[in-house]
């Protein structure tokens, strides 16, 4: 009874919990990028399609923008800049994927799963990828649950969280794009 | 106000989404016209990465109970 009337925010805690989260996440790929080096030391294949891998990377470079101004917009009560915005990163992740769906075709034929390379790339864009899709179902519930209405200046972190977890999807594409694109000895 | 600052903030976005291409172009001109690129690519990665975490992630936040 002593607690009526007190409201306590549990937005530090979440905080806290998603980044302990994205720092088990950073260990995992981590792990995977340094297989890379175990493997194949510091040699490129000449295959590699480096016009769509700088394509895909500006993609979700930029589809990092757009999820800051969604979250910008609806920290300030903006919701229709909040779901034009939304729409557009889930729009510019989805573009992602369909670029790392055409990186596939060609690599199957490049640098097949069973070679050295191909397990590093396949597992590595494979891995992310399956995290850019969850990103993206994510960051469609807050799209429709915006569109209710459900989120303004003061019930803010749904988008927040999920608007965080996008751009540490953009972080380790960071890692991934020089570590299979552009290492060379 | 609010509003004014809430436009600050776009164009703080703006730049670092400037800043995240302009260095993305840099490495990709090193990877081939440098040798052996691994250590400058490696430092380009970090300062990428603390760009987004700093101004996207808002990381010096994390520890701020209230906003």
């Amino acid at each position: 009874m002593a607690h009526v009337g007190v409201r306590y925010d549990h937005t530090h805690t979440r905080r806290i919990g998603l980044w302990l989260f994205f720092l088990s996440e950073g260990f995992l790929f981590l792990a995977l990028l340094s297989s890379r080096y175990y493997l194949l030391g510091l040699s490129r294949p000449q295959e590699l399609n480096q016009a769509l891998g700088l394509a895909i990377t500006t993609v979700l470079l930029l589809s990092s923008l757009t999820a800051y101004r969604a979250e910008t917009s609806i920290l300030h009560g903006d919701q229709g800049m909040f779901l034009r915005n939304t729409l557009a990163t889930i729009l510019l992740g989805s573009l992602f994927l369909v670029g790392v769906g055409i990186e596939w075709a060609e690599a199957f034929l490049s640098f097949p799963p069973h070679t050295q390379f191909g397990t590093v790339f396949f597992t590595l864009t494979g891995m992310h990828g399956f995290h850019v899709l969850s990103g993206v179902v994510l960051l469609t519930f807050v799209y429709f649950h915006g569109k209710r209405g459900r989120f303004g200046e003061t019930n803010t972190w749904p988008v927040e969280g999920v608007v965080k977890y996008w751009h540490f999807v953009d972080v380790v594409w960071v890692f991934i794009y020089p570590t299979l694109y552009l290492v060379s000895s | 106000m609010g509003e004014a600052r809430k436009r600050a903030k776009l164009r703080l976005g703006l730049w670092v989404f400037i800043a995240l291409i302009v260095l993305t172009v840099v490495e990709l001109w090193i990877a081939f016209a440098v040798p052996r690129p691994l250590l400058y690519l490696v430092v380009i990665n970090l300062v990428d990465a603390w760009l987004i975490m700093e101004y996207f992630m808002h990381l010096s936040r994390m520890w701020r109970t209230e906003e």
